[in-house]
């Protein structure tokens, strides 16, 4: 069963160049790329379709068979790159777009400057996300810049944040009414309208009606507080959005300190380390003062549109503010008229003795519908119960 | 270069369909290969219109499925033509014959509606290409049923037994990556990720797709779509963006941009308000010469 248009049968690709593809296979997987056998010979198999002369072409093929998303490209390259020379498998090969060396945390001659220090401890080589293999070859040089500790979460405690989001992002995206709803495919026959219907038809039932329990159509938009005060808890609170941006589409993800960013583009389908990389590079107020009624304004003033009744909004900050409370207050109450529901998360109640006392805390409280810990992995899970409309 | 992408890449070409050296080889391999073709890229970079033109290309039909939230196999797969069962039955009445029997008539093939997934696999001569767009907005379980019926091709269906596809239907995915997609269904696939065009070959793509529009707007626009890129926008433009564009003003009869046609036609390019803002303090601060001698 060939295909028109593509020629009569696999020539097998000589031995040797087998050989090369197995160990560019060794080569990706040492870079965190899975190739598995299955894909070795897809590789195997396209090689015996391309031109082996053109290696541009054998680089394309190669790629498009053994790389399954854009974050691994670079990686590709350059495995592909060494083994090349390594086997001779091609003679000269020819100059490949080079390793976006500007992208490292510690390229700095390059010019552009590194991100803030805590983004730098955050990508310490012990924040690998599960999906991630830890002998990333980049890890060295990223000790050697001299990280601060980062005691309190592990990877063992990434791994769990990233779950929890999942969850959290399968009740929004799965949530079911329990009322039925007319429908053209429904899960269950509406016997009601059927039978409503036949009297047209002279009693005969000559369509079926069907119904299906209705979907809500819950949205979450999550502004979260980077500022300096917030720093040991920001940092999981946006792996948490991270996993959860990539789980459930209707999320939108912004980050303030003393003025806003969107994140939701930076966060989305890229991993984790890489996401805070870029995050660094946009977010320029990260670890600093916090305005958070200036933000909440900036919010409303361009993305009020996101906001509607079926839209829990989730406010994740410890409440000092540094603005005028006056400000937050409004910017609140505007907030708490749009939408749905108004969460904040305030990762100092986590203190048994904690009392809404900061001067924004106070000015926001009236607008809050729910107020809760955002400190530990249990907080978060217990929101869950409330993120249903 | 094999004989096989050229040719490809010489045909999309014909069928106004601007493609390059990865596009084309990683279409031919999917045909080759027989393995699906996952195609994943910012919104309007042509992802779609990749399926579209290797049908017409391989001269094959082109079946589409749209993804959507809370799509199920039943709709993408097939369902029973209830009214026309109950037809059948109220005809079939007095008529002599076992029960066993009118059932058998009653669950065959000429009561099955074909949903996109079934009208593949069992499609008549030349192999369809099967679209499979935005998948990333189908759940979670959904991605694992379209993975059990990519792997071999055949279905179930409990009253008329097992349907298996004469001929592989060549399989176009596309993502906008709202969701990631799992492992397994991309493992599955040989992969393709759509950049933005770089300026000269989105100014071909212009040219080509937009008769009667003047080389120096031309150069004009997609120097400002190109500039606006670069910058922090909430929603970058595609493609088809700048197509949409160049249309309105080659209707508008522009040949050159100024400030006030750029106003009055930016929603053909910007779809959120705050863009709007950003673009307008571009305006004011007559930087629009410098957004369209963008260059690449």
């Amino acid at each position: 069963m060939t295909h028109p248009s593509a020629p009569a049968a696999d020539a097998p690709p000589p031995a040797d160049l087998l050989a090369t593809v197995v160990s560019l296979c060794r080569a990706l997987r040492e870079r965190g790329v899975a190739a598995t056998p299955a894909e070795s010979i897809d590789a195997a198999r396209a090689l015996g379709r391309v031109d082996l002369g053109d290696q541009e072409e054998v680089r394309l093929a190669l790629r498009a068979v053994l790389v399954n998303r854009r974050e691994d490209f670079d990686a590709f390259d350059e495995a592909f790159r060494e083994t090349w020379r390594a086997s001779g498998g091609l003679p000269s090969p020819i100059p490949l777009p080079g390793r976006r060396r500007d992208l490292m945390p510690n390229a700095t001659p390059g010019g552009r400057k590194p991100p803030p220090v805590s983004l730098q401890n955050w990508m310490k080589p012990s924040d690998a996300d599960g999906g991630e293999p830890l002998n990333v070859r980049a890890a060295s040089d990223r000790e050697s810049l001299g990280f601060r500790d980062f005691a309190q979460f592990g990877a063992d405690d990434d791994e769990a944040v990233r779950a929890l989001a999942r969850r959290i992002a399968r009740r929004l995206a799965l949530r079911r009414s329990r009322r039925w709803k007319a429908s053209r495919r429904g899960e269950r026959i509406d016997l009601r309208r059927t039978v409503r219907a036949s009297l047209r038809t002279g009693g005969e039932a000559v369509r079926l009606e069907q119904k299906t329990r209705a979907r809500r159509r819950t949205s979450l938009v999550a502004l979260c507080d980077v500022s300096g005060s917030m720093e040991l808890y920001s940092r999981v609170l946006l792996q948490f959005l991270h996993a959860l941006q990539n789980t459930f589409a209707r999320v939108e993800s912004f980050a303030f300190a003393t003025r806003l960013s969107r994140l939701t583009p930076l966060l989305r389908g890229v991993r984790y380390r890489e996401s805070l990389r870029d995050v660094g590079r946009e977010v320029q107020d990260f670890a600093g003062g916090t305005r958070i009624g200036a933000s909440l304004q900036a919010f409303l003033d361009r993305h009020a549109g996101l906001v509607d009744r079926r839209t829990i909004v989730l406010i994740m900050s410890d409440g000092w503010d540094v603005g005028d409370p006056e400000v937050l207050a409004e910017a609140m109450r505007v907030l708490h008229q749009r939408a749905g529901r108004v969460i904040w998360l305030n990762p100092l109640m986590g203190a048994s003795d904690y009392t809404p006392g900061t001067r924004g805390m106070q000015a926001a409280l009236p607008y809050i519908d729910i107020l809760a810990p955002g400190h530990n992995l249990n907080a978060l899970e217990r929101l869950v119960r409330h993120l249903t409309l | 270069m094999n004989e096989y992408i050229r040719r490809i890449q010489e045909v999309m070409e014909r069928e106004a369909y601007i493609t390059d050296r990865q596009i084309a080889t990683s279409v031919f391999l999917a045909s080759a290969l027989g393995k699906p073709l996952l195609v994943e890229g910012h919104p309007g970079v042509g992802k779609t219109e990749i399926a579209k033109v290797l049908a017409q290309t391989l001269g094959a039909d082109l079946i589409r499925l749209q993804c959507y939230e809370g799509l199920d196999a039943n709709t993408a797969l097939y369902e029973w033509n209830y009214p026309r069962q109950l037809l059948h039955i109220k005809l079939g009445e007095h008529a002599p014959g076992t029960i066993a029997e009118k059932e058998a008539t009653l669950f065959s093939v000429e009561y099955l509606l074909k949903r996109p997934l079934l009208a593949a696999i069992t499609h008549h001569g030349t192999p369809p290409v099967l679209l499979i767009d935005e998948v990333d907005r189908s759940d979670e379980e959904f991605e694992a049923f379209l993975l059990e019926i990519l792997s071999d091709f055949q279905v179930t269906i409990p009253e008329l037994g097992t349907i298996r596809a004469e001929s592989r239907p060549v399989v176009v995915l596309t993502s906008n990556r709202t969701r990631e997609l799992s492992e397994a269904l991309r493992r599955r696939c040989l992969y393709l990720w759509i950049d933005y065009p770089s300026f000269e070959k989105e100014l071909r793509i212009v040219r080509t797709k937009v008769p009667g529009l003047g080389e120096q707007l031309a150069r004009e626009i997609t120097g400002v779509l190109q500039s606006l890129r670069k910058m922090r926008l909430a929603k970058h433009p595609g493609v088809a963006e700048s197509l949409d564009w160049a249309a309105a003003l080659v209707a508008l009869h522009a040949d050159h941009l100024d400030e006030a046609v750029v106003r009055d036609t930016m929603g053909c390019f910007l779809k959120d308000d705050a863009d709007f803002q950003v673009l307008e303090r571009e305006l004011e601060a007559g930087r629009l010469q410098a957004l369209a001698s963008f260059a690449g």
